[in-house]
C-alpha cells in the first residue's frame, strides 16, 4: 500500500515533467520556472530513494527540497503576477526568507541535518502568500494555472503540519511512524494530480483541434 | 534528564511553530476574503457605471434625434406650406381690391386653387412622411413595401425585397421601430452610400424573426469606432435595444455594407 502510494506518485511526478517539458518546447510555452521546480523535485525525489535505498539518512534533501521549492515557486509566481508591487512583495520575501535562512545555517548547521522548523514554516507561508495572492489577483481573470495554485495549497497546509511534527515521529515505533508519511504521500500524490490536470486543461494540444 | 528535557523542548517548539503556522495562514485568509470582497464589489460597481453610462448616451441620442425631427418638422411646414399659404393669403387681399377685371379675377382664383391644391398635397406627404397610413393599416410587410416602391420611384435605386414572415398586427409597436431602422439605413444608403441597389429580407430562424440588409454602396470602416458613433447608428441601437434584439452591423471601405438584425 505505501509502496503503491510512494511510487505512483513517482510516476505521476515523472509524467508531469515529461507533458510541462512538451509543452514548454512547444507553441504553447509552459512557464519556464514551473518545468524547473518540476525537473527540481523530480531529481530530488530520485536522490532520496536512492539514498534511501543506501540507507543514508536524506533528511538533509528534505530541508533543501523546501528552500528550493520555495525559489522556484516564488520565482515561478513572480513570473505570472502582473502587478507591480506584488512583484516587489515576492521578491523582497523571497530575499528576507533566504537572508533569515542563511543566517540560521551559519548560527546552527545541525538544524539543517534534521526537520527545520522555522525554515519549514516560513517557506510554506511564503509560497501559500504567494499562492494566495494569484489567486486574488485570478478573481476577475483568466483562469491560468488555476488548478496547481489549488492543489498547491491544499498540499501545503497538509504537509507543512506533517513535516513539523516530523522530528518526534523518528522517535516513534516503526508501525505508528510511517503513518503520517503514508498520509503525506498521499496528497504529495493529490498534488501532482492537480497539477496533470492543470496541463489537461492548460496544454493539451488534442483539447484545441475540438475547441 | 536531559534527554527528556530536548524532548519536551522539541514539543513545545513544534507545538509553537504550528500554532504559529495556522495563525499567519489564518491572517493570510482572512485578508484574502476581505480583498476578494471588496475587488469584486468594485467589479460589480463599475459594470453597473458603464451601464448607466450605455443608457445615459442612448436617452440622449432619443433626445437629439426628437429634436433634429422637429426642426424637420419645422422645415417641412415652413418651407412647403406656410409659404404657400402666404402666397395664397396675399392673392385673396388682391381680391378684395376693387376695380378687378374679369379676367383678373380668374387668374387670381385660379392661383389660389393651384397653391391650395399644393399645400394640401405637400402637408398630405409631410403626414405620410411622419407615418405612412399604409403602415398603420396594413402593417409592417405594407409598410417597407410602399418604402421601397417611394424609393425606387422618387431615387435611381433598386430595391429587392422579400419576406417570409407573417407579421401579427397586434405588434405594431414593435413593429414601428423596424420600419424606423429600415429607414434610416435606407436613408444613410443614399445619402452617404450612394448605393444603386438595396437587397431587404425578412427571415425567421428557429422563432427568431431577423432582418437582413445589404446595399452596394461606399461603404465604411465598420471597425473604425468613429463610425459607430453618429446619430442614425446610436438611433438604431437604442431601438434595437427596446426590441431585446441583436445588432451585427459588417462594411468595408468600397463593398457596402451588410446589416443583420433581431427583434
Amino acid at each position: 500500500m505505501d509502496d503503491f502510494l510512494i511510487y505512483s506518485g513517482y510516476l505521476i511526478l515523472l509524467l508531469n515533467l515529461i507533458l510541462y517539458t512538451y509543452s514548454f518546447f512547444r507553441k504553447e510555452k509552459a512557464n519556464v520556472f514551473f518545468v524547473l521546480y518540476l525537473a527540481f523535485i523530480t531529481i530530488l525525489q530520485f536522490c532520496m530513494e536512492l539514498m534511501y535505498h543506501l540507507r543514508m539518512n536524506n533528511l538533509f534533501f528534505v530541508n533543501i527540497f523546501f528552500v528550493g521549492q520555495m525559489v522556484l515557486l516564488g520565482l515561478f509566481y513572480h513570473s505570472i503576477l502582473k502587478l507591480k508591487t506584488q512583484r516587489l512583495f515576492v521578491k523582497l520575501g523571497l530575499g528576507l526568507a533566504l537572508l533569515v535562512l542563511a543566517v540560521q545555517f551559519m548560527m546552527d548547521y545541525s538544524q539543517f541535518l534534521k526537520f527545520n522548523l522555522l525554515e519549514i514554516v516560513i517557506t510554506s507561508l511564503l509560497v501559500v502568500f504567494f499562492a494566495l495572492m494569484y489567486l486574488y489577483n485570478m478573481l476577475t481573470d483568466t483562469r491560468q494555472y488555476y488548478y496547481i495554485t489549488i492543489g498547491l495549497i491544499i498540499y501545503l497546509l497538509v504537509s507543512t503540519v506533517l513535516f513539523l511534527v516530523g522530528n518526534l515521529t523518528v522517535g516513534l515505533s516503526d508501525d505508528l511512524k510511517y503513518l503520517t508519511w503514508r498520509l503525506n504521500a498521499f496528497f504529495v500524490l493529490t498534488s501532482y494530480l492537480f497539477v496533470l490536470y492543470e496541463w489537461k486543461v492548460s496544454f493539451n494540444p488534442a483539447k484545441k483541434i475540438n475547441s | 534528564m536531559s534527554g527528556s528535557l530536548t524532548y519536551e523542548k522539541e514539543i513545545v517548539a513544534i507545538i509553537l511553530y504550528t500554532s504559529c503556522f495556522f495563525m499567519i495562514v489564518a491572517v493570510f485568509l482572512v485578508a484574502f476574503f476581505y480583498f476578494s470582497r471588496k475587488k469584486i464589489i468594485q467589479k460589480e460597481v463599475e459594470k453597473r457605471d458603464l451601464e448607466i453610462h450605455l443608457q445615459k448616451e442612448q436617452l440622449y441620442a432619443v433626445i437629439i434625434a426628437q429634436e433634429e425631427e422637429r426642426k424637420r418638422i419645422a422645415q417641412d411646414l415652413h418651407d412647403d406650406i406656410s409659404s404657400k399659404l402666404n402666397i395664397v393669403s396675399l392673392n385673396t387681399h388682391l381680391l378684395s381690391s376693387p376695380n378687378l377685371t374679369e379676367a383678373e379675377t380668374i387668374e387670381i382664383t385660379d392661383n389660389i386653387i393651384n397653391l391650395t391644391a399644393k399645400a394640401l398635397e405637400n402637408s398630405r406627404k409631410i403626414a405620410h412622411n411622419l407615418l405612412p397610413p399604409v403602415f398603420e393599416k396594413f402593417g409592417l410587410n405594407a409598410g417597407v413595401e410602399e418604402l421601397c416602391e417611394e424609393f425606387e420611384s422618387s431615387k435611381s435605386v433598386k430595391i429587392n425585397y422579400k419576406n417570409e414572415i407573417d407579421f401579427e398586427d397586434n405588434n405594431i409597436d414593435r413593429h414601428l421601430h423596424v420600419f424606423r431602422i429600415l429607414q434610416e439605413l435606407m436613408n444613410n444608403s443614399l445619402r452617404h452610400g450612394k448605393a444603386t441597389e438595396i437587397n431587404i429580407a425578412f427571415k425567421n430562424n428557429n422563432e427568431i424573426n431577423t432582418c437582413t440588409y445589404q446595399d452596394n454602396g461606399i461603404g465604411f470602416d465598420s471597425k473604425n469606432a468613429e463610425n459607430q458613433k453618429g446619430l442614425g447608428m446610436k438611433n438604431i441601437d437604442s431601438r434595437i435595444s427596446f426590441l431585446n434584439g441583436t445588432l451585427k452591423i459588417d462594411s468595408e471601405i468600397g463593398s457596402g455594407i451588410a446589416v443583420i438584425f433581431t427583434f
